[in-house]
């Protein structure tokens, strides 16, 4: 394999998105605790750093310094891996959502340069849910190798949650997939160029309302996240799946937990939201209306935890089964109506 | 040396000691996750073979729903580790036959399939490389339209479905816990 | 490139050893999951055959192998729960009364 400055590029934007998936891990930590704070008439975190900012790096301090404990009873093998499935399924997700164009590196590189993302698979859509699929076992092997009846409970609700909503997840992505008719990520965002009537961008959004409604509440159900969020509830279950967990296991399903999140927002800016297009921005500062979109819904997610109560376990799977799954098919029926009616 | 050469031989090493794994382990949760290990690598080699699609929906379907399954009851069942007592119906000279049995159907098919001569399949490895999804799609659901066209595999695709949903309400039914009425 | 023997050589090892884990192992569930090893075996035949004559269907029909094996392991495993309820254990050895 030849050592080309292609190469080199390529491997060190691998290195810098893997960089910014953490540090926007630590972003949300700090983004939580100050909007949680000023929904609720306070300040937040404001003594370390300018505004809190550094409170997110006091907090990975404190939980590397800490102990980590093993329940003598827990299975070895699984109480180790189950962290780590967990937060390789939420990085590897992030590996075939596009957030630019190409860039040449200030004209370091040849002309078309390397494409901005780590790679694009023409199944790219798949991956993403396939990805997410397997994150399910970092949460399914945490409760149960932990020999513990929270876990176990949390465990069990937390999974059988993930994947009811995963069939809505896949539903809206497939009403997406069909108006692009391609599966690459990169491929729909570049499906949603142009504008109508010359302001109204051609994001999916808005022929696809529902879809993306549907998508991002699957995506917050997936992601474990408030108002869904009853498998991690504090006040029933201790702290579910991760009750058992202490410094560096802990502090791993953190990470993957914020890391879904930013992919599964990165996905929604994808397919619904135009990706990285957007008026004024010159091609190779694309990928700031990327962040800015993800940045958006990424806002929205916290603001929901902190604004909607918290759903019975019950009427959370009731609503994924009865009401979702089959708004989700409808959507699904009606796109391709609406396509077959176009052509 | 090509790269996927070393990728082959290194999934196929993966998978089958994975296999050997699952057969080979007391504990059933362990058997499960050297399971999901091979499917990892059987999807590695169907990447190699140029079947994308394949290789993602073996991690959907296989490693991401049918294992979930398979661990949901292994879990509640809560089967730890085998019992020991297993020599009741078939006694130690059984299991011996049928380990003999087992090794003599791996020698037999893999002495018959390295013989299969290379002239018997169409010598095209860098041809056509089809891996694209829609000559799936094509080939799945196309109604022939004018006569000599060949139709798709509609048919058994929504026979597939239905079997599908048969096994959801059978798999429902038969799970259920007798009601004293 | 790799020749297609060696993939089917893989397959049939593959095929071998799910066999020797259905026969081998007294317990329901790693013989259903031997059975899944068996059916992927076949699957990798499919794909490797299919891609060495050039069309797509060895790929459609794993698609429909790995369906029908889902909704096997779904009866399966709804079986096992049913016997397990009965019995309390996992061993076909506890499941006699039919034999003679």
């Amino acid at each position: 394999m030849t050592f080309s400055p292609e190469l080199a590029a390529h491997l060190g934007l691998i290195f810098v998105i893997f960089n910014m998936l953490v540090l926007s891990a630590a972003f949300m930590v700090w983004l939580e605790r100050k909007v949680c704070a000023y929904i609720q008439d306070r300040v937040g975190p404001n003594r370390v750093g300018f505004e809190g900012a550094l409170q997110p790096f006091a907090d990975v301090i404190k939980l590397l310094l800490k102990e980590p404990l093993r329940p003598k009873a827990a299975d070895a093998v699984l109480f180790t891996l189950a962290p780590i499935i967990s937060t390789a399924a939420a990085f590897a997700a992030f590996s075939v959502v596009p957030f630019g164009t190409s860039t040449t590196l200030f004209g370091l590189l040849d002309e078309p340069g390397i494409p901005l993302h780590v790679t694009d698979v023409n199944v790219a859509v798949l991956v993403v849910f396939a990805i997410a699929s397997m994150g399910v076992y970092g949460i399914v092997l945490a409760g149960w190798s932990s020999n513990s009846k929270y876990a176990l409970l949390g465990a069990l609700r937390s999974s059988a949650q993930m994947i009811s909503y995963e069939l809505s997840y896949g539903m809206a992505l497939a009403a997406v997939i069909l108006m692009a008719s391609s599966l690459s990520l990169r491929e729909i965002v570049l499906q949603q160029q142009g504008y109508w009537l010359g302001f109204i961008p051609k994001w999916y959004v808005f022929p696809q309302f529902l879809g993306f409604l549907i998508f991002m509440t699957a995506g917050v159900a997936e992601t474990n996240r408030a108002p869904f969020d009853f498998p991690e509830a504090e006040q029933e279950l201790v702290a579910g799946y991760h009750t058992e967990y202490s410094s560096m296991g802990f502090a791993m399903f953190f990470l993957a937990e914020y890391v879904n999140m930013v992919t599964v927002s990165a996905v929604a800016t994808s397919m619904y939201l135009g990706g990285w297009l957007g008026p004024f921005l010159p091609d190779w500062l694309a990928w700031i209306w990327f962040l800015v979109k993800v940045f958006a819904i990424l806002f929205f997610y916290v603001w929901m935890r902190w604004t909607l109560p918290r759903l019975r376990y019950d009427q959370l799977m009731e609503f994924g089964w009865k009401w979702l799954l089959p708004a989700s098919v409808l959507n699904l029926i009606f796109t391709a109506a609406l396509v077959l009616w176009m052509q | 040396m090509d790269g996927s050469v070393i990728g082959f031989y290194v999934l196929a090493a993966v998978t089958v000691l994975a296999s050997l794994g699952v057969i080979g382990q007391r504990n059933p949760m362990y058997s499960v996750m050297l399971l999901i290990v091979s499917f990892g690598g059987l999807s590695g080699l169907y990447v190699l073979l140029d079947a994308p699609f394949s290789a993602v929906t073996q991690i959907i379907i296989y490693a991401g729903a049918i294992m979930v399954l398979f661990l949901f009851v292994v879990m509640l069942l809560n089967a730890s580790k085998e019992e020991v007592a297993r020599t009741v119906a078939l006694g130690p000279g059984g299991m011996r036959m049928a380990a003999v049995l087992s090794v003599l159907l791996g020698i037999e098919m893999l002495w018959a399939l390295s013989r299969v001569p290379s002239s018997w399949f169409a010598q095209d490895p860098s041809a056509t490389a089809i891996s694209d999804v829609r000559q799936i799609g094509i080939r799945l659901f196309k109604t022939a339209t004018e006569p000599g066209e060949q139709w798709g595999h509609v048919f058994a695709f929504e026979a597939t479905s239905i079997l599908i949903l048969v096994a959801m309400v059978g798999a429902v039914v038969i799970a259920r816990k007798e009601r004293s009425s | 490139m790799i020749p297609l023997n060696h993939y089917l050589i893989l397959s049939g090892l593959l095929f071998a050893i799910g066999t020797a884990g259905v026969f081998l192992r007294r317990n329901l569930i790693t013989m259903l999951l031997s059975v899944e090893i068996m059916l992927n075996a076949v699957n990798l035949t499919f794909v490797a055959v299919g891609r060495y004559w050039g069309t797509v269907d060895g790929q459609i029909i794993t698609f429909f192998v790995m369906t029908v094996a889902a909704a096997e392991a779904a009866v399966g495993l709804a079986l096992v729960i049913a016997l397990f309820r009965h019995r309390e254990t996992l061993s076909p050895d506890a499941f006699t009364a039919l034999k003679w």
